[in-house]
């Protein structure tokens, strides 16, 4: 066994570990912990790619001494590896971009609780990508759920409260469906591990018995991580929850913690139930519907905000439902499609909250349209940021977002059935996304009311918006940690759209060693 | 490297010009969005006539940017040459290489381009953010020149793009409430249509894989046979690259974005950009597709329609139309549909039609426009029965303006003449029925109408009538007023080409029968 | 009634009251109702993977008179995982109900759509 084998378990007891340090820590030490944290595991997670790259398969590694049926393991492939490597530079970035108004936002008595709740965060993730049983994805579901809901309601606002408690709510229903579905998978074949449960379910689709129980598994499973990653007509918490956190955490929430999920969800579908047994259960079919209905919802009542948080909020719910409207196809390209979407989304969607907390910082704290005009000039990298990002999401090419939107289409051609719908959702939907986003972009480069260009409108009668006057010094509004996070997302994103093939490439032999 | 010249000098210039002098440094009056952003124009002409005539270092830097690209446009088409840039995925390339097409299109994007900036230079004394129009102004004949150089059709929809989104700015350009709404509408419509086109490439690029550019297309007729959504998609990208050409149904942004851009902007979107979409077009149906599985299907019958509709709405529009640009702009949106028309009929003497229309249509409607520009300058004028007695203004002016005139209607010797009698032969001879006859009907009446739009605007300028006193004019001092040299000049040699190209049209003539006889 | 009916009492007990728990948590305003449902749904599935693990006539995981045949002792998997479960949920109520306590102080009501009423009324009045 090559000593690279260990790095999965080590990268999720690595943040799990500086979590549980950064308890007793002041906020400045538990940040760097953390940074450091995230750093090491995504190095990890780089080593751990490169050895199934070049070993060209997967790998089981056992936790403990107990052997397969009844210990507890971790698997680790080509797609696995790439993913905990893109969620953890996401991670690192939407941390780093947000520096600054972390220590803002959050009582200085409570920065380290933020940091412990970022390693959490990052430890659940680790584990959602590379468990192999399913109880422990249970529990760090459950974990993820925690963390994310402390990073919400760490602003401390009214809004966030409540949105805590939403999702909260919206979370644990998710989780009792998962649950309840694992128990009864575990009713109907006696495991829990996901290679030896496949065995058990071919068995039992071979023979016929207990296929109604086996639906109702499918269906119980794949509802519950559906209202957990926010799915239409799930995703009622999303923009409450996206909209109102720290630049932070709406980064981290929106770009990875719901593409947790989904990854769990691909998994479950293919390592425990099969692509076929899915396929032919037409839960996939409903995943589908509600992906393309929430494209459509998500990116009409995207238009219809005036305010640019919840504008990007309800574009997540719309990219949410590509997502599935890809897992919906039920072919290996729609698969690779979702996969490649969840990437891209990922980086583009931090790229987009880092980026418009520079332009409201440049607009005196406000984040309706009217504020913003004219911060493109204000804040130009702010400016460049949300440009890149907004074009990557209305799927201009050399961008991440046209890659996704290519795949996407060249994988409704290839399932006859749902290719009308899948093409005229992809179409609506992309013409919907560039009224929203291109609106708002050329609002960026328009003078404000008064004519200017430079100085910020009037701050509003609002009491935390008074002191801010004139045109603040550009240092005071980019940080450079800020200033590199975004030219990072920006590398991503070109990196993804440019050189797309190595990755697709590399999904394609995940999803082979899936199964 | 020679090819990639064209394409990198004007956007790095650009970009220096755009990162040197900041967003908009030149603040000469309250800006844009008080009450009478409607004449400032005008305001400023009689306020300070002389205060704005000398050149400054920018203005120079700025014309021998735009000669030295025509230049290296020129060195490009004679040296020909092609470049890989890299690739997207497995099957799709990005590159560019150059051909007799695109040098065609490229080397009179480069002039119009060069004559416009020079017209600009005088124009822009008389708005704000010069610079800021410089800059995008630059950097949008590069990208044009990158698309018109496009080895593929995905490295063309990417110019195409850019192209959208780089000369938004110049329809954008003066801020005002009215100018943002068009230039929304300009995006959206702009950005529609070329979505419309993607799910076209989409399709293509998963039946066919490689998606470069060859004279006759790609397609032989097993393929299409194999390929059961070939025409929709087809269809969908007529439609889609249509909308920058301004054709039926998607023409809506054209007749607001042309009158809010400043003159020389509307000038190069009528006169260039428009053609940008027709490129699209000749490089699908002629390069990618081919003619030869198009011809006689519904989608030709549909896109032939949907021309004639469009040449003879447009014209019909621009008939009752009042305010001169817009007017302008309708005429535009008639006149890229006939040259669409002849692309649609898909037979070599239509296709040369269109190809020679593009250049001619080119030079008069840039023509027509920058002579727009400058009666605003000079006058302040913007509707057409203000125009009255300018012949007592600016007589040179509109003697050219006649000229130009004349042509767009297609009167030998003058140059809409020679591509119109293509069109109507090619039509006639395409064997597609009763469109094919209709065709050339359409186009008379059309020319009835070109005439009915332009010519009362020349007769009343010269010949204002008895119970015209030109108390205007004697009283701001308008008479025998020509505009400034700067912008004269372009007119002037706009004009003398619309009459030398259509009294000698062989060479240009020849030289698209060539491309015609490979595609075909 | 079909006679598997009586046989399969605790699953459907559990089953009943997990649709009790699920309607609670999502459908009940009052939040403190809303966390009960939640507990009332986890301990369905508790219940559930209890009798899934229960085998008759046999005793509890541990090991007793130093018997080590498995066949004396009901499976202990479920057990453990309804022990795992258990800590899970006491986590969550327990954050669930800090965050009930801070709306509390803050909206002086449990009813949610109350406090979304004065959450939107405070906003306003900061404008």
């Amino acid at each position: 066994m090559s000593f690279v084998q260990n790095f999965p378990f080590f990268s999720i007891i690595i943040a799990m570990f500086s979590g549980i340090v950064s308890s007793v820590l002041s906020g400045k030490k538990a940040r760097a912990v953390s940074i450091a944290a995230i750093t090491a595991t995504t190095v990890l997670s780089a080593f751990v790619l490169a050895f199934c790259l070049r070993t060209g398969q997967s790998y089981t590694y056992m936790m403990g001494h107990f052997p397969a049926p009844w210990g507890n393991e971790i698997r680790a492939g080509v797609l696995e590896g790439l993913t905990a490597l893109l969620f953890g530079v996401v991670m690192f970035l939407s941390v780093v971009g947000g520096l600054r108004y972390t220590e803002e936002d959050v009582e200085p008595s409570k920065q380290n609780l933020f940091y412990i709740m970022i390693d959490l965060m990052l430890s659940s993730l680790l584990a959602l990508i590379y468990t192999n049983d399913l109880f422990t994805a249970y529990v760090f579901v459950e974990i993820n759920t925690i963390a994310g809901c402390g990073l919400i309601m760490m602003s401390q606002t009214g809004r966030s409260l409540t949105a805590a408690i939403r999702y909260m709510v919206m979370s644990s229903l998710g989780s009792g469906l998962f649950l309840i579905g694992l128990s009864l998978l575990y009713d109907v074949t006696g495991q829990l591990l996901m290679s030896p449960a496949r065995e058990a379910v071919a068995g039992i689709t071979a023979d016929g018995s207990y296929q109604i129980p086996l639906l109702v598994i499918v269906a119980v499973v794949s509802v519950g991580l559906a209202i957990k990653s926010g799915l239409f007509p799930f995703h009622y918490w999303i923009p409450d929850t996206y909209g109102y956190a720290t630049p932070t955490a709406s980064a981290v929430l929106s770009g990875l913690v719901s593409k947790g999920y989904i990854f769990l969800l691909i998994k479950f579908f293919y390592r425990v139930i099969g692509t076929e047994t899915a396929v032919h259960s037409h839960i996939i079919n409903i995943l589908f519907v509600f992906g393309v209905a929430g494209m459509m919802f998500g990116s009409l009542r995207a238009i219809m905000q005036t305010d640019t948080r919840k504008m990007i909020a309800y574009s997540s719910v719309a990219q949410i439902g590509y997502i599935y409207m890809g897992i919906g196809l039920g072919t290996q390209a729609g698969m690779i499609a979702a996969i490649f979407h969840i990437f891209s989304h990922g980086a583009t969607k931090a790229l987009l909250f880092i980026s418009c907390v520079g332009l409201y910082k440049a607009s005196g704290d406000r984040t309706d349209f009217l504020a913003l005009r004219g911060s493109g000039y204000r804040n130009r990298l702010a400016g460049l940021g949300f440009f890149v990002g907004a074009l990557s999401m209305v799927g201009f090419p050399m961008l991440a977002g046209f890659i996704s939107k290519l795949l996407f289409a060249t994988s409704a051609f290839a399932s006859p059935h749902k290719m009308l719908v899948t093409l005229i959702a992809l179409a609506v939907s992309t013409v919907l996304n560039a009224i929203y986003f291109l609106r708002l972009m050329i609002g960026l480069y328009r003078p404000t009311k008064s004519g200017s260009f430079v100085e910020a409108a009037p701050a509003a009668k609002s009491g935390r918006t008074g002191k801010e006057g004139g045109r603040p010094a550009a240092s005071a509004v980019n940080p450079w940690t800020m200033r590199i996070a975004i030219v990072c997302f920006i590398i991503l994103n070109l990196i993804l759209g440019l050189f797309s093939q190595p990755i697709v490439r590399a999904i394609t032999d995940g999803l082979a060693m899936f199964g | 490297m020679r090819v990639l010249l064209p394409v990198l000098w004007p956007v790095a210039a650009g970009v220096a010009i755009l990162a040197y002098t900041g967003i908009c440094n030149s603040k000469k009056k309250a800006p844009a969005g008080s009450p009478a952003s409607g004449e400032t124009a005008a305001d400023r002409a009689s306020h300070s006539p002389a205060g704005h005539s000398q050149l400054t270092a920018l203005d120079l830097i700025y014309m021998a940017a735009l000669a030295l690209e025509t230049v290296l446009v020129i060195a490009a088409a004679a040296g020909g040459g092609s470049v890989r840039l890299f690739s997207l995925t497995d099957t799709l390339t990005m590159g560019l290489r150059v051909d007799s097409a695109g040098s065609l299109f490229a080397v009179l994007t480069s002039v119009m381009w060069l004559l416009t900036g020079v017209h600009s230079v005088a124009y822009m004394k008389h708005e704000e953010c010069a610079e800021r129009f410089y800059g995008f102004y630059l950097i949008v004949v590069g990208v044009l020149v990158g698309l018109d150089y496009a080895a593929d059709l995905v490295t063309l929809y990417v110019f195409y793009e850019m192209m959208t989104l780089t000369s938004l700015p110049l329809v954008l350009h003066e801020l005002t409430k009215e100018a943002v709404q068009a230039g929304l509408k300009y995006l959206f419509y702009s950005v529609g249509g070329a979505f419309l086109a993607l799910f076209g490439i989409f399709y293509l690029a998963s039946v066919c894989g490689d998606l470069s550019f060859t004279a006759g297309g790609r397609f032989t007729a097993e393929m299409a046979a194999g390929a059961p959504l070939l025409l929709t998609a087809v269809f969908c990208m007529i439609v889609g690259f249509g909308t920058k050409a301004g054709m039926f149904p998607l023409h809506g942004w054209l007749p607001v974005a042309h009158p809010v851009a400043p003159a020389p902007a509307s000038a190069v979107l009528s006169g260039v950009i428009t053609k940008a979409g027709v490129m699209a077009l000749v490089r699908i149906i002629y390069f990618l597709v081919g003619p030869d599985v198009l011809r006689g299907t519904w989608v030709q019958a549909a896109w032939m329609a949907l021309t004639l509709l469009t040449v003879f709405m447009g014209s019909m529009l621009a008939y009752r139309e009042n305010v001169f640009k817009k007017r302008l702009a309708y005429s535009t949106v008639s006149q890229a549909s006939y040259v669409l028309f002849g692309l649609s009929l898909m037979n070599p003497v239509g296709f040369t039609g269109a190809l020679t229309h593009v250049v001619f249509h080119s030079a008069i409607k840039t023509c027509l426009f920058l002579f727009a520009g400058a009666v605003i300058v000079v006058t302040g004028w913007k509707k057409v029965d203000q125009l009255r007695g300018l012949g007592r203004v600016m007589p040179l002016a509109l003697a050219c303006y006649t000229m130009a005139s004349l042509a767009l209607i297609g009167i030998p010797p003058f140059s809409g003449f020679v591509s119109k009698w293509y069109l109507a032969t090619g039509s006639l001879a395409s064997g597609t029925g009763a469109l094919g006859f209709i065709g050339p009907v359409v186009l008379l009446i059309s020319a009835l109408l070109t005439a009915g739009y332009l010519l009362p605007i020349m007769i009343r300028g010269y010949f204002p009538g008895q119970d015209f006193d030109g108390k205007e004019i004697g009283e701001r001092g308008l008479a025998k007023k020509e505009p400034p040299l700067l912008m004269l000049v372009p007119i002037v040699i706009l004009a003398a080409a619309t009459l030398l190209l259509g009294c000698f049209p062989g060479p240009l003539v020849a030289f698209v029968e060539k491309i015609a006889a490979a595609v075909m | 009634m079909s006679p598997t009916l009586m046989l399969n009492l605790e699953e459907e007990v559990s089953m009943i009251l997990f649709g009790v728990g699920f309607t609670m948590l999502l459908l009940h305003r009052n939040l403190i109702k809303k966390i009960m449902g939640m507990n009332i749904m986890d301990t369905a599935i508790y219940l559930f993977l209890a009798a899934k693990g229960y085998i008759e006539g046999r005793g509890v995981p541990i090991m007793t008179d130093g018997v080590q045949d498995a066949s004396a002792y009901i499976n202990p998997v479920p057990s453990g995982l309804v022990l795992t479960g258990i800590v899970v949920s006491v986590s969550t109520t327990a954050l669930m109900l800090a965050l009930t306590i801070r709306l509390y102080e803050r909206y002086h009501s449990l009813d949610l759509d109350q406090i979304l009423i004065s959450m939107k009324l405070e906003e306003e009045e900061q404008l």
